[in-house]
């Protein structure tokens, strides 16, 4: 017997005679042998954790069966809430477990980008198309206003932090932030556990109120391998190329209506009709020599665009070594990666160390430990929307180049000083900026942790766990004198952050036996948590001297920030799960918790949760072949949620000398002295079934969750003397469908085609804000976009300016300019959050050979972006190629002022007549009175449905034989190739900006749907190879 | 059961974890900022961000605060400046970036402050600071409601008392109230028996403290309002009893005004200074504006140049010299280039980074303007001009309106000479003793064109009748008043001078049509004429702050047509 796939025996597996009882099981081997009845027809084999099979014995007398893993795990053991072990049939809630070989050697470095597509419920966004980048995990929607959404990350006990340090703000200038998950190591996971709902994260509480990834590491769970030691090595090598790279018209050059000026957009006059333009003057000046005559020739530069960018690579080496005897195990993982990013200079690199190891003392005391250490560091360029005066993002005009500018001529003066064919500031020459405006992350994370546990007697266990999470963040962000950002002068800004988390959970376990029919599990636990943040920022103007960045050469020196938080919760908590005759489940669980944050009358909050499982199957002894296994979920659950540290109190703020006079101000915020707890009510309902022996399995969900009291800075009005007031105000509703779906059309020995299906619907709708308010900004981004909360509306959804309407809806149009007129008033523009998600993966698998595909798509959620409204607007791609025309905007001639239609002297509307160029229909012709709908008109214009439809991934693996290895040192080995999002179509973006909007500006912040001018994705292929000694 | 008694030992430590529960959990005092800071602390920031709320340009300072002045749409407003955003032909929404950063400002930085130092002062005895918050929260409500007409005023600065809605009170409501607020803050300044155990010093930047200048400041801002209110209150007899009692502002040194520093340690520059180190620079000088210095308007000032041109207006290029990349311009002569007010030319938008001429060392503490050009960066000037409240010759320019207009009795024309010799001497004051160049900047007053420019001046005075002489009087007061453009808003919408650009008058503007000086590009001579337009009538007031009606339940709807909203003063 062997496990399909890797190949390894499989020691216990249960053979029977098909409708006898009479079987055996495999030993330690994997083999067997078994004396069958002449009668016998066939033989079935189970195992714990596979797909049963059934085999006609037809003679034969050898079966040598390999057996499929069984995804869904219909009775596989199944980690839940504080470590908790349980059988996936008696819980009732949705949980997804992850084989963590599926996020390995996928050519995706990034472990929560490798999960997307494969576990219902779960929503995985990605930010920037550079290396260490932010992703964000959410699950079941958002269910606070502006607190972390994301859910709560365990690593063997203990929270693993997940924040995302944002330096400089992201809309004007910062980089792309990875955040705290980068630094866990994917080669060390043994086993990821996605807690979906409130029922089930409801004994940690607090915390876990937007769910919770539980995951055990190899080397905080040691054990001795099958094969008593073990070594397993991987390596994989990934080519990395810019996956969106628009289709370019080559046909006009810089100008605009047709005539040369030297100028960003590439509406000038065809490259046929104009021989010559005058030498760009910056390079002029620097470069002489190279620009003889005063003219240089007007030709278009196809690649201008894509020769800024490299093959970028990812290299990826890990090595785990296992070993121990019955009492001891040891575990020791060490990996190093190395991403360098299409970008030039951009990069992400990580090295891994974790050691563990587990004894059992001859007292029956139970002991594993284990220490990982991380160090990563990040280099990258900046974002942000490109006219934001005093910044300056890497892609400000990246891919937006004037078709006939020539990029690959010098980039800096012959003394460094950034050169771009358009001068004057406008925007950094994206080489120049690559090497010298940088923003470099070292981050350092420690986690230790211990557990010890006791058997006192038969029906009482104890459990303690501790540990420790620990990282220190340092950052260096270097704007190079003569960038535009800094005003030309340089500025460095220096970023320390250290976090630590300590946290200590106690767990006493009664399993006592009251009757056959019966079955009862009690726990009672106290769990203390504490976390400790400093940090110190400090920003140095004006370099005195290029090229040194550090604080003592620049001449102006501003403290950012000097911070200490520290925060404490604890909570006592009860689970009672009553069983019955192993088919019916109800768990009750309470927990009690003190929080620091909190005043002192309302910090002690207590909140339950009830659910139950069914085995309607089991019950009723259906058996069948159509239907073989089936249970009905049910869970409620309460979770209470504290607030951040020192939001209690009236506070001043030091602000920055004036004219060297020290000075400070009421801080903005007014804090509301008696909060309390928010709660979330969360009611779901699911169900497993499980038929034609497990060829079809489906999970379904749906939860319905309300979300109260927040707590959350409600916006004043500014004539109040504040920003905002901080105080418990608010509902908010998540409601969803998930559905799991496992469907084997082929099993056998040789052959094996599985299709999997994870399907996530989630509804996000803000339900009620405090009395008299309309609506709050979810976050300042710019004037005439920017994401809200509103009573009926879905959370973030997009709000900014649009063009004036009549009231049948035509768009009134300028009788001056041909134009559309902007609307005083902003309105709704765009819905964030996708209507669903889909990933369907098929996984065929012929003796060695494996081959995955995983095809995935996002319907639905508005996207604002700039990278679309500049390829537009800027004349550059083939959308804007036939120009040699002039077009009418559909609408009726209105009056700005009024914002009514003008009508002729019937009383009648007028329709438009006014025609434009191509070149106004995309750059406005003016800011408010003549928009049109590329550059400079209203924030509607540059919102586009983000659906989109993707083959993620697809890898073909070949497992060679045992038996041509047998020679080697090795057990098995694995080789792989990947490919990595190689096809993807967009179908509502411009056709030939090519775009993919997997990008967004905010990294794992709570601001989705926002894109200003973001690095691209990438498109992957990788070798990988596995083995084991 | 052996296993049981071990057991044991860890129930005292489990009992202990719990009962210092208590002890865990009070730890949520905030170690990184104070729950109190004295007047004295702030003090220097309400200061600063009254200067910025009011000033030309925004930008992000204290780290992450940005903050925008009212002049920088008022200076479009009244023709000192021209833009290509929405300024322009009077479009400026309550959405502006530039009206959040006032509103917020002076709601936020500057009236909530005041009334902690009122509140603490008044408290603690400290009535020095109470008298000086007192006269800034005057001055403050008093820019206000000459801008937007009613604000929130009895209900606002209390979201501590639970008032989250304030009220708008009616402008007419307001001025009374602040009359009695300056009183009081006079009243509070000369308390000889308040115990001031803590008295303003270096942290008043405005006055370092000077109690006698801050009465003059006072006294001379209740002129300035009774000024304003003369069209709807007879103020004849208010005014004459601040004229006898005399403490007002009398000298240059007593101006009221809010300094700025350089980039030094900090960067204390006036906004209005960005321009030269912005990425993309927007302030355009008003052609009308420039016109008239140059005395090419044919309705006043005709043929006199102005000898503050260099002060006032920095050019990136030479008289010589050709613009960058040969790039066409809308409107060049010699080295000034610019764009119109309300042009939709073919010309307007091109980038004109390092062509476009500049607010000058006067008004923001640019660049003098030695005729060499030169492509302005964050060194060319030093930034440190000071924001102007009221100046002496403001206060002088005041007297000559009451006395032209027969409110007061006086040689109406000895004080407007006095008016305007006092303005010349205030260019060489703000350079010497706030800008404090690094280039060299000959003295103005001392130069013989000045005296020539103010006896041709007073000649065009002497030959008008009583309306023109009004007209000269205010025509004066705008091109003093350069650099910020509350005041002259306010006197424009008060007396109709001095008289404005408008595109659809056809002496002034054609067929739609503008001539730029023909030649005045040496490299493409024969400049076409520029079409503009306007599409709104005069705004006698701005926009609300679109948040604040937003967010205020209390809050009046957007007023959708600025020109028919009339602050009360205007009858």
């Amino acid at each position: 017997m062997t496990s399909s796939g890797d190949g390894i025996p499989l020691p216990g597996v249960s053979i029977i005679v098909t409708g006898t009882t009479q079987g055996t099981t495999t030993d330690g081997s994997g083999n067997y042998s078994l004396l069958v009845p002449a009668e016998a027809t066939s033989l079935t084999f189970r195992y714990i954790g596979y797909v049963s099979q059934e085999i006609k014995i037809a003679g034969k007398s050898i079966f040598n069966v390999s057996l499929v893993e069984d995804a869904a795990q219909l009775n596989e053991v199944v980690v839940t809430a504080m470590g908790i072990q349980r059988n996936s049939k008696e819980v009732g809630y949705a949980i997804t477990q992850v084989n963590p070989k599926d996020v390995l050697q996928i050519s995706e470095p990034d472990m929560l980008k490798g999960l997307q597509g494969k576990a219902a419920g779960v929503d995985i966004r990605t930010s920037q198309g550079t290396p260490g980048a932010a992703t964000r995990i959410q699950i079941r929607g958002n269910s606070s206003f502006y607190g972390n959404n994301e859910p709560l990350i365990v690593v063997d006990g203990i929270p693993f932090n997940n924040d995302q340090v944002t330096t400089s703000s992201q809309t004007s200038g910062g980089s792309a932030y990875g955040s705290g998950i980068s630094n866990l190591d994917p080669n060390d996971i043994e086993s990821m556990n996605i807690l979906k709902g409130s029922a089930a994260a409801a004994l940690y509480g607090s915390r876990a109120s937007n769910g919770a990834v539980i995951i055990t590491t190899k080397s905080g769970n040691a054990k001795r391998s099958s094969r008593g030691q073990e070594i397993t090595f991987r390596s994989s090598v990934s080519m990395e190329n810019i996956a969106n790279l628009p289709k370019y018209q080559n046909s006009y050059g810089a100008g605009s209506q047709f005539n040369y000026s030297n100028s960003n957009g590439s509406w000038g006059p065809a490259f046929r009709d104009l021989d010559s333009i005058p030498a760009w003057p910056d390079y002029k000046a620097a470069y002489p020599e190279l620009f003889p005559s005063d003219n240089i020739a007007y030709v278009a530069h196809p690649d201008n665009v894509k020769d800024l960018f490299n093959t970028g690579m990812v290299y990826e080496n890990s090595l785990t070594f296992n070993g121990g005897n019955e009492k001891t195990a040891f575990s020791l993982t060490a990996s190093q990666l190395n991403h360098n990013g299409y970008v030039p200079n951009s990069a992400f690199d990580r090295t891994n160390i974790s050691v563990g190891g587990s004894t059992k003392l001859d007292n029956g005391l139970n002991i594993r430990a284990n220490v990982a250490y991380t160090s990563s560091k990040q280099k990258g360029g900046f974002f942000g929307e490109n006219q934001v005066d005093g910044t300056a993002s890497q892609f400000a005009r990246s891919l937006f180049l004037s078709r006939d500018w020539d990029l690959n001529l010098p980039y800096q003066d012959k003394e460094g000083n950034n050169l771009t064919p358009l001068g004057a500031g406008q925007f950094d020459n994206p080489l120049w900026s690559a090497y010298n405006n940088t923003a470099t992350t070292n981050e350092t994370r420690l986690v230790a942790s211990t557990h010890l546990d006791y058997k006192i007697n038969e029906w009482w266990q104890l459990d303690l766990n501790g540990g420790t999470n620990v990282s220190f963040l340092n950052r260096r962000e270097v704007y190079e004198i003569s960038s535009r950002a800094a005003q030309g002068l340089g500025s460095l800004t220096l970023d320390e952050r250290r976090h630590s988390e300590i946290e200590a959970t106690f767990l006493s376990t009664f399993t006592p036996k009251i009757s056959d029919d019966f079955t009862l599990k009690g726990i009672v636990g106290f769990n203390y948590n504490q976390r400790t943040v400093n940090r110190e920022g400090q920003t140095g103007n004006r370099f005195i001297e290029r090229g040194t960045y550090n604080l003592i050469n620049t001449e102006q020196s501003i403290f950012d920030n000097d911070y200490y938080s520290r925060r404490r919760l604890m909570g006592l908590f009860g689970d009672v799960t009553l069983g019955y005759k192993d088919y019916a489940f109800l768990t009750v669980t309470g927990r009690n918790d003190w929080s620091s944050t909190l005043p002192y009358e309302s910090r002690s909050y207590f909140y339950p949760s009830i659910s139950g499982s069914f085995v309607f199957t089991d019950a009723f002894n259906i058996k069948n072949d159509i239907l073989d296994f089936g249970n009905i979920r049910l869970g409620y659950a309460k979770v209470g949620r504290d607030t951040d540290p020192y939001n209690l109190f009236r506070i001043f703020e030091i602000t920055p000398n004036f004219l060297g006079i020290p000075g400070g101000r009421i801080s903005p915020t007014s804090f509301d002295p008696n909060l309390k707890p928010e709660f979330s009510n969360e009611f779901e309902v699911g169900t497993r079934l499980s038929f034609l022996q497990s060829r079809i399995e489906v999970d379904f969900t749906y939860y319905n969750k309300n979300s109260t009291d927040l707590l959350a800075g409600i916006q004043m009005p500014p004539s109040t003397g504040f920003d905002e007031l901080f105080t418990n105000f608010g509902k908010i509703n998540n409601r969803g469908t998930e559905i799991e779906l496992i469907v084997r059309p082929i099993v056998n020995t040789d052959f094996n085609w599985e299709v999997r299906g994870a399907f996530t619907q989630n509804k996000n709708i803000v339900k009620e804000l405090k009395e008299g308010t309309t609506r709050i900004p979810l976050a300042g981004v710019l004037t005439g976009i920017s994401p809200y909360l509103e009573a009926g509306m879905p959370y973030g959804y997009l709000r900014g300016t649009r063009s004036m309407r009549d009231d049948d809806g035509n768009l009134l149009i300028n009788p001056n300019t041909g134009g559309l007129i902007e609307d005083p008033n902003e309105g709704y523009i765009g819905n964030p959050n996708p209507k669903y998600k889909l990933g369907i993966t098929n996984r065929l698998s012929y003796k060695g050979f494996t081959l995955v595909a995983l095809f995935d798509m996002t319907k639905g959620g508005d996207m604002y972006s700039v990278t679309n409204s500049s390829l537009l607007g800027r004349g550059v791609t083939m959308d804007s190629e036939d120009r040699e025309t002039n077009m009418v905007i559909k609408g009726v001639y209105g009056d700005a002022t009024t914002g009514q239609p003008i009508l002729d002297a019937n009383g009648n509307k007028i329709p438009n007549q006014t025609r434009l160029t191509v070149n106004d229909l995309y750059f406005s012709p003016n800011a408010t009175l003549g928009q049109t709908f590329g550059i400079n008109t209203a924030s509607e214009w540059n919102i586009y449905d983000a659906t989109v439809y993707r083959l993620r991934e697809v890898s073909i693996g070949y497992t060679f034989p045992k038996s041509w290895i047998s020679k080697t040192p090795m057990g098995s080995l694995t080789l792989s190739i990947t490919g990595r999002n190689l096809w993807y179509i967009a179908p509502n973006f411009p056709k030939y900006s090519h775009f993919d909007p997997e990008v967004g500006s905010y990294g794992s912040t709570n601001v989705q749907g926002i894109e200003l001018s973001a690095a691209p994705t990438t498109k992957r292929f990788g070798f990988n190879l596995t083995a084991t000694f | 059961m052996k296993m049981i008694r071990k057991i044991k030992y860890l129930l005292p430590i489990a009992f202990i974890l719990v009962a210092s529960c208590s002890k865990q959990l009070d730890i949520n005092v905030d170690p990184n900022n104070p729950q109190n800071l004295s007047e004295s602390k702030l003090l220097p920031r309400i200061e600063r961000y009254l200067g910025y709320s009011l000033s030309i340009g925004g930008q992000t300072v204290d780290g992450d605060q940005q903050v925008g002045g009212l002049s920088e749409i008022l200076s479009v407003y009244t023709h000192q400046l021209t833009t290509r955003e929405d300024p322009d032909q009077y479009g400026a929404t309550g959405g502006s970036y530039y009206l959040q950063g006032s509103w917020n400002g002076l709601y936020k930085d500057v009236l909530m402050n005041l009334k902690i130092i009122i509140d603490k002062g008044t408290e603690a005895g400290n009535l020095k600071y109470v008298g000086i918050a007192k006269i800034l929260k005057a001055f403050t409500y008093s820019q206000l409601v000459d801008v937007f007409g009613d604000v929130p005023f009895s209900e606002a600065s209390q979201l501590e008392d639970q008032v989250y809605n304030a009220k708008f009170d009616k402008g007419s409501e307001i001025y009374p109230q602040l009359f009695t607020l300056i009183d009081e803050g006079i009243s509070d300044l000369s308390n000889t028996e308040a115990l001031n155990l803590s008295e303003p010093d270096a942290d008043d930047v405005i006055y370092k403290g000077n109690v006698d200048n801050w009465i003059k400041a006072a006294n001379t801002l209740k002129l300035k309002l009774y000024t304003q209110i003369r069209l709807v209150q007879d103020v004849s007899s208010d005014v004459n009893k601040l004229l006898t009692e005399g403490n007002l502002i009398s000298s240059a040194s007593e101006s009221f005004v809010i300094p700025f520093g350089p980039n030094a340690s900090t960067d204390d520059r006036n906004s209005g200074y960005g321009d030269y180190f912005a990425s993309q620079r927007g302030h355009y000088i008003s052609p009308w504006f420039y016109e008239i210095l140059k005395g090419y308007n044919p309705n006043i000032n005709t043929g006199i140049e102005d000898p503050r041109l260099p002060y006032y207006i920095y050019n990136q290029r030479g008289a010589d010299q050709a613009t960058e990349s040969n790039a066409q311009t809308e409107y060049r002569e010699g080295g000034f280039i610019t764009i119109y007010f309300g042009s939709v030319g073919q010309y307007r938008d091109q980038t004109q980074q390092n062509n476009m001429s500049l607010l000058g060392i006067y008004p923001v503490g640019g660049k003098y303007d030695d005729g060499k050009g030169g492509n302005a960066s964050a060194n060319s000037g030093t930034g440190a001009a000071p924001y102007r409240l009221i100046t002496y010759a403001d206060r002088l320019y005041l007297e000559a309106e009451l006395m032209n207009t027969g409110v007061i009795s006086g040689d109406a024309r000895a004080k407007f000479e006095e008016a305007v010799d006092e303005s010349f001497k205030q260019v060489d004051y703000i350079i010497t003793g706030f800008v404090k160049p690094t280039q060299t900047v000959p003295e103005l007053y001392s130069n013989p064109a000045t005296a020539d420019y103010i006896d041709a001046i007073l000649a065009k005075y002497d030959a008008g009748n009583t309306a023109k002489k009004l007209e000269y009087i205010m025509t004066q007061k705008w091109l003093s008043s350069y650099g910020g453009s509350v005041d002259q808003y306010t006197d424009y919408r008060r007396t109709g001078y001095p008289i404005f650009f408008d595109p659809r008058d056809p002496s002034m503007a054609p067929g739609g049509r503008v001539q730029p000086p023909v030649d005045g590009d040496p490299f493409n001579p024969n400049k076409p004429s520029v079409p503009v337009q306007l599409n709104r009538n005069y705004p006698q007031s701005l926009p609300w702050y679109q948040t604040e009606l937003e967010t205020n339940a209390s809050a009046p709807s957007q007023k959708t047509d600025p020109s028919t909203y009339k602050v009360f003063w205007r009858p």
